[in-house]
């Protein structure tokens, strides 16, 4: 035996494991469209291309030593261009996976312990008692300063109920009244719902961090929590990576779920088509425009084609057709703004932004006021990287628009309307 | 978890997403018959731009210059050549509709003409081809006039030198100059034409451009660059160009990953579901059975299984790269149906011993058989079904890259297998 010391994971092995059927290396080209559709190409001195190529060379050191693992957001549209289908995220994990816990970026690790430190799973550690605590309090205030929501409900723990809505922390942690909007909609369609104290957060950063037990053990915690309350859809918020770690750990992890998980904007999609959310675009008075990010982890990596349209008919119904531009390129093709696959929690905000620039272009070429957003993460990175390109774009939540459409917008739920928006409102 | 099946019904399903499965789908819309496409992410992102018809025919050295005439020489010499079956009324119908529809959704191309363009390749030779993108029209009209012309190229920009270009035509266009300048905000590493194109669709980035174009020209009126001027708006950004130096811009393709391709596959993902098709891009079929009704397509993408419940297909599956044919150590074959292979008697007669042979390799003729209603051949030498049609270069008897009739072959025999499907979908509602 040799006393070299090797790196855990033999790079070719995995890659070759993770090809798809009848597809081999001999028949890649190099042609570099998965480097050339990446914008964390050329950070770290790194590519796509670049790493596929040095793992079928065996440089098994330098790929479980590189940083760009950490600058990857493995949003898949490397494999999404490649015409041979070669999923490089899945090497990127393997990677990071293989980095010592205590070298790996410690925003990640720090929200994985977090996540796994209470039985919320929330990232921000937010225990069960102060979110039930915190959801009855912005619940009364709402009550007794807004006369037309004196009955509105947040369930808690509801036995039964349809949905089983998850949250993503920053809300009840930090921007506790940005729930009050979407428990509006709740309302108004008459939907049967509820909160869990337990396993109701969204994030999962136990996935970015390449800690596969733990990744388990959090979905284990969520669906067990659904399952307690006997819900018949797990509805996935406007956050992004919760329903793709969700989704696919059922699949990794071959785990039982007698529920669907599901969108709310697949939902915004049907109640508006139901009439249940009679939007419209009247109060676009002055014809703002906007555009929508689609979230890599629910559009490219998850449902796909149909999801995106979901997304532009309701942005449509808010807005006015005429006052939405589209990004190019969009939906699955769409990039990475940059703050997925953990690289906002994981401290290289340089290389964070040299990412966004590409989003940042997308947006400015639209030239929209506003971009609309699905997705906690997209939502931070683009606001981000807007100030720090010098861009005057505004970023909003779906439920912030479609409450201000029917006229319901609260004074505390604007956080993110421009003046221009705010202005409209009567 | 509960997953379901999404199931879709059409009348017809085109399998592939290269030039011909496009041109099936365009040619499907135009005769308004329901449609869906499918196929993962073909050879179209590494399309030079150009549309061929004709540009050589093997018993010949020289390149042809009037490819409608050279149709008929092609028809004399290899008779079961895919161009020879076809009459060529229907391939100009087949180009016209095909170059028509790319310029409606905002990718312009010359209008076939009766004499070949002479365009200019990265490496600054030459090739015969019948259309080309707007946006690089004015670079063989200036070869052909040889007017005084700077190629310009970019720092860290890989498989584009000006000072090849230039090397290579010289001797043809003597007022040819090279020049190199630094792309706005990419001073660093290498850079891709897929991001410049890209940036370039942002205003800020064309003035910027701009200024470093007028200063490279000099006293020079022609400027040619890699194809870069845009990715959604090509048109626009090479106009906005233009008047910003007072400049005519041309763009030359460049080695893939290329711009131009990635523009025709961006495209066509979002004008077909606009347009009413069901597109399901990137994924592969898996399964494709028959009963007395039609045809069953199986696949999955990200989020779970798909079937297709279709009344005629069009197999447009391409060959090795794209994956409609497999070579194997003994044989080649077709991957989807094991339709039975056109092909060299074994592997040793794949590939002459010359790499360079005039004559090619007989494995690039390689492909399935079609009867006259573009049916591909079973076993028994009939029809291997009666809703199954096909097209593109997965069929027999052609050799495209040295015919430079890539695609020709492809929108042609589209053309065709449409149309057939056509008649076979209307006879079984009559």
């Amino acid at each position: 035996m040799s006393d070299t010391i090797r790196p855990a994971i033999n790079f070719k092995e995995k890659a070759l494991e993770l090809l798809p059927e009848g597809a081999s290396f001999e028949s890649c080209l190099t042609c570099g469209l998965c480097s050339s559709g990446c914008p964390a190409s050329g950070i770290e001195n790194m590519d796509p291309r670049k790493f596929i190529r040095m793992a079928m060379l065996g440089m098994d050191k330098e790929l479980s030593t590189t940083p760009w693992v950490w600058c990857c957001t493995l949003c898949k549209r490397c494999q999404h261009v490649c015409p041979m289908n070669i999923d490089i995220s899945q090497l990127v994990f393997f990677a990071r996976s293989n980095w010592p816990q205590e070298e790996k970026p410690s925003g990640i690790v720090r929200s994985c312990q977090l996540i796994r430190s209470t039985d919320s799973t929330s990232a921000m550690g937010l225990p069960p008692e102060d979110f039930v605590f915190v959801v009855q309090d912005v619940l009364e205030e709402v009550r007794v300063t807004q006369p037309a929501f004196k009955n509105l409900q947040a369930p808690m723990d509801k036995k039964g109920a349809f949905f089983f809505v998850n949250q993503n922390s920053r809300e009840p942690m930090n921007e506790p009244d940005e729930m009050v909007p979407l428990w509006k909609i709740f309302d108004l369609v008459g939907a049967d719902w509820t909160y869990s104290s337990k396993g109701w957060a969204a994030e999962n950063f136990c996935m970015f961090s390449g800690d596969e037990e733990a990744w388990y053990e959090v979905i284990k915690k969520r669906v067990e929590a659904v399952k307690a309350l006997g819900c018949k859809v797990w509805l996935n918020t406007e956050c992004g990576h919760s329903y793709y770690t969700m989704w696919n750990a059922l699949h990794r992890f071959g785990m039982e779920a007698d529920f669907k998980l599901e969108s709310l904007i697949t939902y915004y999609a049907r109640w508006i088509r139901e009439g249940k959310l009679p939007v419209n675009s009247k109060w676009n008075r002055h014809n703002i425009t906007f555009t929508v990010q689609d979230p890599c982890m629910i559009v490219r990596k998850a449902y796909g084609e149909s999801i995106a349209e979901d997304m532009r008919f309701v942005v449509k119904s808010l807005v006015g057709e005429e006052n939405f531009i589209d990004m190019q390129p969009n939906r699955s093709a769409n990039y990475c703004c940059g703050g997925g696959g953990g690289f906002l929690q994981a401290g290289m905000t340089e290389h964070r932004r040299t990412y966004g620039k590409r989003k940042f272009d997308q947006i400015a070429t639209t030239g929209a006021a506003y971009v609309l957003t699905p997705c906690h993460n997209c939502h931070s990175q683009m606001e981000d990287i807007g100030h720090f390109y010098g861009g005057n774009y505004g970023v909003v939540h779906f439920w912030t628009l479609i409450c201000l459409s029917l006229g319901i917008l609260g004074e505390n739920e604007r956080t993110y309307l421009g003046p221009d928006l705010l202005a409209l409102i009567d | 978890m509960r997953e379901e099946t999404r199931k879709f019904d059409t009348e017809l399903a085109v399998i592939g997403s290269g030039i011909a499965g496009c041109a099936a789908s365009i040619f499907a819309l135009n005769r308004q018959i329901d449609c869906a496409q499918v196929g993962n992410t073909g050879a179209v992102a590494y399309t030079t731009g150009y549309l061929d018809l004709l540009g050589a025919i093997e018993e010949s050295s020289a390149a042809v210059a009037k490819p409608w005439e050279g149709l008929a020489q092609l028809k004399n010499l290899h008779p079961d050549h895919p161009l020879s079956r076809i009459p060529v009324t229907d391939i100009r119908k087949g180009f016209d509709q095909f170059a028509t529809f790319l310029g409606e959704c905002g990718i312009t191309y010359t209008a076939p003409r009766e004499s070949n363009i002479t365009a200019l390749t990265p490496a600054g030779t030459l090739k015969k081809t019948l259309c080309v993108p707007a946006t690089m029209a004015a670079g063989p009209e200036a070869f052909a006039d040889k007017t005084p012309c700077v190629i310009i190229d970019f720092k860290g920009l890989k498989g584009f030198s000006a000072r090849e270009v230039v090397a290579n035509l010289q001797d043809q266009w003597p007022t040819l100059l090279a020049a190199r300048i630094i792309f706005p905000d990419m001073d660093k590493g290498e850079i891709y034409p897929e991001v410049m194109a890209r940036a370039l669709e942002v205003p800020a980035t064309r003035t910027r451009l701009a200024e470093l174009l007028r200063e490279a020209a000099g006293e020079v009126k022609v400027i040619g660059l890699p194809a870069v001027l845009g990715m959604h708006r090509p048109d626009h950004v090479r106009a906005e160009l233009e008047q910003l130096t007072g400049l005519t811009i041309f763009e030359i393709p460049t080695m893939p990953p290329s711009v131009p391709g990635i523009r025709l596959r961006e495209m066509f993902e979002q004008v077909f579901p606009e347009k009413g098709i069901t597109l399901i891009p990137q994924q592969k079929v898996t399964a494709l059975s028959f009963d007395t009704d039609g045809a069953l397509l199986c696949l999955s993408d990200n989020y779970g299984p798909i079937t297709i419940q279709a009344k005629a297909v069009i197999l447009a599956t391409g060959r090795f790269l794209s994956g409609g044919l497999e070579a194997h150590i003994t044989g080649i074959s077709e991957s989807l149906l094991d339709l039975p292979v056109s092909q060299p008697p074994s592997r040793t007669d794949w590939y002459r011993d010359g790499y360079t042979d005039r004559r090619g390799h007989p494995i690039h003729k390689a492909g399935i058989d079609i009867d006259t209603s573009y049916r591909p051949l079973g076993k028994n030498g009939k029809p291997y079904n009666e809703h199954l049609f096909a097209a593109g270069i997965i069929l027999a008897h052609q050799d495209w890259i040295r015919g430079r009739s890539g695609a020709g072959i492809a929108i042609a025999t589209a053309y065709k297998a449409v149309e057939a499907a056509e008649k076979f979908l209307l006879a079984q509602h009559a």
